[in-house]
């Protein structure tokens, strides 16, 4: 994964990322109070680029660049609709982000199935969008998006691939094994392992 | 007290959307009887948002954006799906299931129990798909469901009651998964009736002579 650099000379990646994160919480939180533009368009030109190559780049090509146009383009006219109801202290501007975004590519690919399973039922209604609420533990979540942040950056390049290939690519375990050729059973035991990495700096 | 829940990996592909229609349903009405898994789907958003910060970015058309803005000024928001469009639930035993339940109720007709054997009955759902059935099996008081085989996944989420089998009691909220080749008998308790929800990969075998004659009478219908 490559680190984009910041303007300010900061290099500590996961401390620029949490800085970040808390400005466009904050920008968010603006569009959606008071629908500023300018605000939205600052999002848009972090957020939009990183949405398309978190689907469509050198190494993953999960859907067409076509597609993947299409994807941003949805997915931000959804944050720009739903930011009213975005609140920054249950949840950062990027893992908000993440589930609108995922839920606009479940919403997408189902359309174009076979069965149209979206007329059934909405990804909103499978997937919830917003934490339920939980004031206390504000501070706690802030630190909790630290450590996930610290050990995704930490975490051995074999399982870290194997995260990536499940988040970005969409893909089952079966089908990750099947394409990396590897037992079942180790995907989903570095799928844990990574997992339980995560966890035990989450309970520190 | 939820005792039984999916493993995490089942919840990982849960939050990356990469199961199956009909398990991911049931997973995703756990999840929302679950504060436990609830708090891990929030982790792993959590980790789906730092992934997305450290993606490589792929550079967009040069007016993306005002074409994003030329759209939303041109269509009106869409009205968003209230707690108005909850239907009234024609089985009291559903009052209390998670949102989704009730999303998939209301796309559905009036539920109509079909009886299987006198303590079993179900009531299929569509949900858009064929590769399982989806449906609800409501056991009687003191119940017992023939001891039946598996010849695909099974997975079933408990909505109303409890019962138990060889591995243990499941009560309101609580998960099962029961793979193929796993042999099981579920009994109810005696003092209320059990509603559960289910996806079925493919058909129950049943073993035993009244586990031939529920073959017969249970096909496997998806979708």
């Amino acid at each position: 994964m490559a680190h984009r650099t910041h303007p300010n000379s900061e290099t500590n990646p996961v401390k620029l990322l949490q800085r970040e994160n808390q400005d466009w919480s904050t920008l968010l939180t603006k569009v959606g109070h008071e629908r500023d533009r300018q605000a939205f368009e600052q999002l848009f030109r972090h957020f939009a680029p990183l949405i398309k190559g978190f689907h469509h780049n050198r190494t993953t090509q999960a859907i067409s660049a076509e597609a993947a146009d299409e994807l941003v383009q949805e997915t931000l006219l959804k944050v720009w609709r739903k930011a009213p109801s975005f609140d920054a202290s249950r949840a950062s501007a990027s893992t908000w982000i993440f589930t609108i975004m995922r839920n606009t590519r479940i919403d997408m690919l189902r359309r174009s199935g076979r069965h149209k399973s979206a007329d059934i039922i909405e990804a909103v209604d499978v997937w919830d969008e917003t934490p339920e609420h939980q004031p206390l533990i504000f501070l706690q979540r802030r630190r909790n998006e630290r450590e996930i942040a610290e050990s995704l950056h930490s975490l051995p390049t074999e399982q870290s691939h194997v995260l990536e290939k499940a988040y970005m690519e969409g893909k089952s375990h079966s089908e990750i094994s099947t394409e990396l050729a590897l037992p079942l059973g180790t995907v989903k035991s570095r799928v844990r392992l990574a997992l339980k990495k995560l966890q035990a700096r989450l309970a520190k | 007290m939820i005792r039984h829940h999916p493993d995490k990996n089942m919840l990982l592909e849960y939050t990356v959307g990469s199961l199956p229609e009909g398990p991911n349903l049931i997973v995703a009405a756990h999840v929302q009887m679950c504060t436990e898994c609830r708090a891990q789907y929030h982790t792993m958003n959590t980790l789906g948002g730092s992934i997305l910060e450290n993606c490589t970015e792929q550079s967009l058309k040069e007016n993306a954006f005002e074409q994003l803005m030329g759209r939303i000024d041109q269509s009106p928001a869409p009205k968003g799906n209230t707690a108005a469009d909850r239907p009234k639930i024609s089985e009291p035993l559903l009052n209390d299931a998670p949102p989704v339940v009730h999303k998939l109720l209301a796309k559905n007709p009036p539920i109509k129990w079909k009886s299987i054997t006198p303590a079993l009955k179900m009531c299929r759902l569509s949900t858009g798909q064929d590769k399982y059935e989806v449906s609800f099996h409501r056991l009687s008081c003191g119940g017992k469901v023939a001891e039946h085989d598996h010849r695909g996944a099974e997975l079933t989420l408990v909505l109303y009651g409890r019962f138990s089998d060889s591995n243990g009691v499941y009560g309101r909220g609580d998960f099962l998964l029961r793979e193929p080749g796993e042999v099981h008998r579920p009994t109810v308790t005696e003092d209320q009736e059990c509603l559960c929800f289910s996806a079925v990969q493919a058909p129950v075998a049943l073993t035993g002579v009244n586990g031939w004659l529920l073959n017969r009478l249970i096909p496997f219908h998806p979708g």
